[in-house]
């Protein structure tokens, strides 16, 4: 691979549009979330969660943008959506992301009377164990299994989904049309 | 919702879809001077379109009206069907093997399901035919399970050390692996590109190596004046009163307005879900359970090819990330003795060393969901150098109660949801288990560390509309055209009377050829 092609592939990573005020950004959502860039789907809570739940299952998630990719795929109509969830015959997106990340919460403060972004990673751990199983009390949210296998995914995908990814796994990326523009 | 309606222009042939199936329809019947429009409920979409991601990639799945989904191996709707230009041939695999003699004799030979109106040696010249126009890659002599048929015109692609590795465990097990039959060049063909191995046959194939719809068929009938209109969700077929035949359809364009398309004849080639939605949903007084319904199987012997992953671990390089997604190898071993395993019943095939990319959910990542943390990091680099995998497809019985009803919900343009119940029996469910356990075995003979396997899941849609010799036993007679009504046909896999256990889109080719060809030598009293 050549040092053009290989900066190339650094830069374009998974672009998306972002609008801040009337402008449209084409960004990563690394980028996004380093520019602190408003979420419109997620609230603050919401995203905090999510960062969370997402960097113990794959590390990496948060600096990649979880937040900022999910807020950004949850302001489109489903059939634009690059969300795996697509597939998986959930009809509504939002309400699924939403009350899994209150649900999680929950379950968090009712093992550990914390929140899920302090407990210790130990805990996260297990709590991750727990919702992989779907053995939670009191859940409320989407089937916990899926949703910890909704979010793994969506992690999965920022982290080793891009050109940016593969190269972290030192897999040649080799694409006929590569990902940097917006579909 | 305006529900101001107009009405087009009549056309010869209005074909509902633009996917595999529409596609052959449409370029014959466009070169024979028929006047052809297509609809297509998605968008439109080109080559350049089909960005090399995971991600991308899923703008190529159904984006339609939700299908509310039942049973213990459901259909995966969503997964498996597509949307917009090519509909789901953009992004399948390709992989074409040939359904066996015994598949069309289910009835007869073993008194289960259903047979098919046609013997195998009836569509092998069609079989031959779009083998040669598309352009197949294999090795016919290798595969010593190959029913009759002319020689492939392409060489087989070539073997990669993640199928090398896997084929080493069938070997020590005195089993067969032959390269798959693809719908790939192997070399350029017919002004078409050879493959170049990079494993994004899932994201779609943009230099027109894998013969989607795209890359042939469509082009064809554009060529010779065919019409795709997008973004034109056929939401009712139209009859005359007397219900003897079709009048064209309604449909909802860009704009939401209600159209109506006139048309002489008429094709459903809208998938094995959509298509008995439809008619269900386009029932009238002289149809009241349904259109072209009056046998009651609208709807009924859905089927999904029963499949499993099997996973594991080398201690070699493996490469997994070169050749095509949908394979390497296959092996159809013991295809032709459907009752050979101990209360099972079924074919069944294995596609060996699919190309895989870290993320989806096929992807590297998928394969062992319940690792997470600093662990999946680690797993992530070493599969990446060396899993090799390959994936179990098993013939699905075809059962009256696995079927497509209309639901009480409805989509945005008033038309009932179509709601989907598919349960495998316990013959289906011993033929998996088996496969897993042989699965496992040749894993281990070809030297695997860790071997594992993946959930069981439903791979193609079947069934629903099926065809027959009479309205007692099927909607359709064997070249799509429904019993009810003489000018209106359905196309695509939905027309199987049963499964067999091979990928279903070079059968659907041969029949659409099959088809038209009848269609248009008929025309002067059908239309
Ligand atoms: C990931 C994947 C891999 C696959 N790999 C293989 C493989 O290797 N080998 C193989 O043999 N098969 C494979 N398949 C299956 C193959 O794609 C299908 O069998 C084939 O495309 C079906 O053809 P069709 O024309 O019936 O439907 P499609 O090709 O799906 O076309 C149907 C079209 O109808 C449109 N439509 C639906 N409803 C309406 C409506 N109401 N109005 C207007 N338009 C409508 C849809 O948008 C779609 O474009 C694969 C499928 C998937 C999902
Ligand atoms: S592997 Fe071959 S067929 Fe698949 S996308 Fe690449 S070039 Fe096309």
């Amino acid at each position: 691979m050549t040092t053009t092609r290989r900066s190339f592939i650094k830069s374009s990573g998974l672009a998306l549009s972002y609008t801040l005020g009337a402008q449209t950004l084409l960004l990563s959502p690394a980028a996004a979330r380093a520019k602190k860039l408003p979420l419109r789907r997620l609230d603050a809570a919401h995203a905090a969660s999510l960062e969370t739940l997402a960097e113990a299952l794959v590390p990496g998630a948060r600096e990649a943008g979880i937040s900022h990719y999910i807020d950004s795929q949850l302001q489109r109509e489903p059939e634009d959506s690059l969300l795996m969830i697509r597939y998986l015959g959930v009809a509504d997106h939002h309400t699924f992301y939403v009350d899994g990340l209150k649900s999680i919460e929950r379950q968090a403060k009712s093992r550990y009377r914390k929140s899920l972004a302090a407990l210790k990673s130990q805990q996260t751990d297990e709590l991750i164990g727990a919702l992989a199983a779907g053995e939670v009390e009191n859940w409320s949210g989407p089937p916990a299994g899926l949703f910890y296998f909704v979010v793994r995914a969506d992690a999965a995908d920022v982290v080793y989904g891009t050109p940016a990814g593969f190269e972290r796994l030192d897999i040649p990326y080799m694409p006929h049309i590569a990902p940097s523009r917006p579909w | 919702m305006n529900a101001k309606v107009t009405s087009r222009e009549k056309v010869d042939l209005l074909i509902v879809g633009s996917g595999a199936a529409a596609s052959v329809f449409a370029a014959k019947a466009a070169q024979a001077g028929k006047q052809v429009l297509m609809l297509e409920a998605g968008p439109a979409r080109g080559l350049q379109d089909l960005v090399s991601s995971q991600l991308w990639a899923r703008r190529l799945k159904w984006g339609g009206a939700p299908v509310e989904e039942e049973g213990n191996l459901t259909l995966g709707h969503n997964f498996n069907s597509g949307w917009g230009t090519g509909g789901s041939s953009m992004h399948h695999y390709g992989v074409w093997p040939r359904l066996h003699p015994g598949d069309f004799r289910l009835r007869t030979d073993h008194g289960k399901g259903l047979d098919w109106p046609l013997q195998y040696r009836e569509l092998r010249p069609y079989y031959d035919r779009i083998q040669e126009e598309v352009g197949l890659s294999g090795d016919a002599a290798a595969e010593k399970w190959r029913p009759p048929g002319s020689e492939y015109p392409l060489p087989a692609l070539p073997v990669f050390p993640q199928g090398q590795a896997i084929a080493a465990g069938f070997k020590a097990l005195g089993k067969h692996t032959a390269p798959i039959p693809l719908a790939i060049n192997s070399r350029p063909y017919k002004n078409r590109r050879a493959c170049i191995y990079d494993g994004w046959c899932d994201a779609g194939c943009p230099i027109g190596a894998l013969a989607n719809a795209q890359a042939l068929y469509l082009p064809q009938a554009r060529a010779a004046g065919g019409r795709i209109l997008h973004r034109a969700t056929v939401t009712r077929v139209l009859a005359n009163k007397k219900g003897n035949k079709v009048i064209g359809v309604e449909y909802r364009d860009a704009e939401d307005r209600q159209q109506v398309q006139l048309a002489d004849v008429v094709v459903l080639a809208a998938f094995a879900v959509q298509n008995p939605r439809l008619l269900l949903a386009s029932a009238n007084p002289a149809h009241p359970q349904g259109l072209a319904n009056s046998s009651g199987l609208v709807g009924r012997y859905m089927m999904t090819h029963p499949a499993t992953s099997i996973y594991g671990l080398f201690k070699q390089e493996t490469q997994p990330h070169l050749g095509p997604t949908g394979g390497q190898l296959i092996s159809q071993d013991g295809y032709d003795n459907k009752a050979a395993i101990k209360n099972a019943f079924g074919s069944y095939q294995w596609l060996i060393a699919n190309a895989l990319k870290p993320n989806d959910l096929l992807g590297i990542v998928n394969t062992r969901p319940d690792i997470f943390g600093r662990a999946l990091e680690a797993f992530m680099q070493r599969a990446s150098r060396s899993i090799g995998t390959m994936v179990f497809v098993g013939e699905d019985l075809p059962l009256a109660q696995n079927r497509i009803t209309l639901s009480q919900h409805k989509d945005q343009y008033g038309v009932p949801l179509a709601r989907a119940v598919h349960n495998i029996q316990a013959p289906t469910a011993a033929l998996c288990e088996h496969a897993v356990a042989e699965g496992t075995a040749v894993f281990k003979a070809a030297g695997a560390e860790q071997v594992w396997q993946g959930p069981r899941f439903g791979m193609h849609i079947m069934g629903g509309t099926v065809m027959g010799t009479s309205a007692d036993n099927s909607v359709t007679n064997r070249y799509g055209q429904c019993h009810d009504i003489d000018n209106l046909f359905i196309a695509g896999p939905g027309l199987f009377p049963s499964s067999g256990a091979v990928n279903p889109t070079f059968t659907l080719h041969a029949l659409g050829l099959l088809a038209v060809e009848f269609m248009l030598r008929e025309w002067g009293s059908i239309a």
